[in-house]
């Protein structure tokens, strides 16, 4: 590496990979409610790829909010998907599928509450919980859909994640 | 170490299940849903000048919308929204929020409403108040 900020060029075009395939996947699922990867590709780029992550987030947050606006759910955004990296970063040494695709499927089970804090400081509690009990079955959804799509997808995107990172690195 | 580590995986499937099944009771008892049948109602309305005129409905309607177009001598208007009707004219009064930022206000038992009228959902025996208000 030998550069101050420990990012090299590799990094620079692999970070940009990333943001690029969450973005894609992002937008074509946009017409299943609740039905996403961004979750699983959070998940398996911070579990092969550590802070780098860090710059990718960020970015693909940004870029959402320059396609769709910059919203309250662009907020929520600001935080949800760093707190994912977080807790797949403090979880990094589980290695059963099992595991991660109830770690995905609670994520999505959680999505709402955790989407409902900007409500607390805008129109109070009650509100908020009303949001969010309104919002449950989606997060039923959300919860139930990303058990599934990381328990299909996760052994075969990590292994080309594995071979990529093994070529690469 | 792998054992160990499919324990764990299947402990935090049991988990994920379990709060499934927890956020499923929560919605079903605290989502908006309404009793069907007879209910007694009653809605206030204080205008403008502080006077409050009650009426009592006797409906099966399940939303406010509908109980506030069956009570008679209640009239009201406003704008239709995504989000159902913002309601701006109660018996003839408009609150004008862009002029002197007055609205109606509407509570349930003395709580704000959290829903618009078009989903707020109504129950027996509760107490409606449409309240003109100035934001000050």
């Amino acid at each position: 590496m030998g550069n101050p900020s420990g990012i090299s060029v590799k990094d620079i075009a692999l970070i940009g990979m990333m943001i690029a395939t969450i973005e894609v996947v992002k937008d074509v699922l946009a017409f299943l409610p609740n039905v996403e990867l961004v979750t699983l590709l959070i998940v398996l780029y911070t579990l092969f790829f550590g802070k780098r992550i860090l710059f990718a987030i960020p970015a693909f947050v940004f870029l959402q909010g320059l396609l769709h606006g910059f919203g309250l759910w662009w907020i929520m955004y600001l935080y949800v998907w760093p707190l994912l990296a977080l807790l797949t970063f403090l979880f990094r040494r589980q290695t059963s599928l099992w595991f991660w695709s109830a770690f995905c499927g609670l994520f999505g089970l959680f999505f709402g509450a955790l989407c409902s804090l900007p409500y607390i400081i805008l129109s109070g509690p009650a509100a908020a919980l009303a949001w969010w009990v309104a919002g449950i079955p989606f997060d039923i959804v959300h919860g139930i859909s990303n058990a599934v799509l990381c328990f299909v997808l996760f052994r075969p995107l990590h292994f080309a994640l594995n071979k990529l990172k093994n070529a690469w690195f | 170490m792998k054992k160990q580590s499919g324990k764990k995986g299947l402990i935090a499937v049991l988990i994920l299940v379990v709060l499934i099944a927890v956020f499923a009771v929560v919605y079903s008892v605290m989502s908006p849903s309404s009793s069907q049948g007879s209910k007694s109602l009653t809605i206030e309305v204080i205008d403008n000048e502080g006077v409050t005129t009650t009426y009592s409905v006797q409906t099966d309607a399940e939303y406010l919308r509908q109980v506030m177009d069956e009570t008679e001598g209640l009239t009201y208007e406003g704008t239709e929204s995504e989000y159902g009707m913002y309601v701006e004219t109660v018996n003839g009064v408009t609150a004008d929020y862009n002029t002197d930022g007055a609205y109606w206000a509407f509570y349930v038992d003395g709580e704000y409403c959290n829903f618009g009228i078009d989903s707020q959902p109504v129950n027996d025996g509760e107490v409606y108040t449409i309240e003109y208000t100035v934001y000050y």
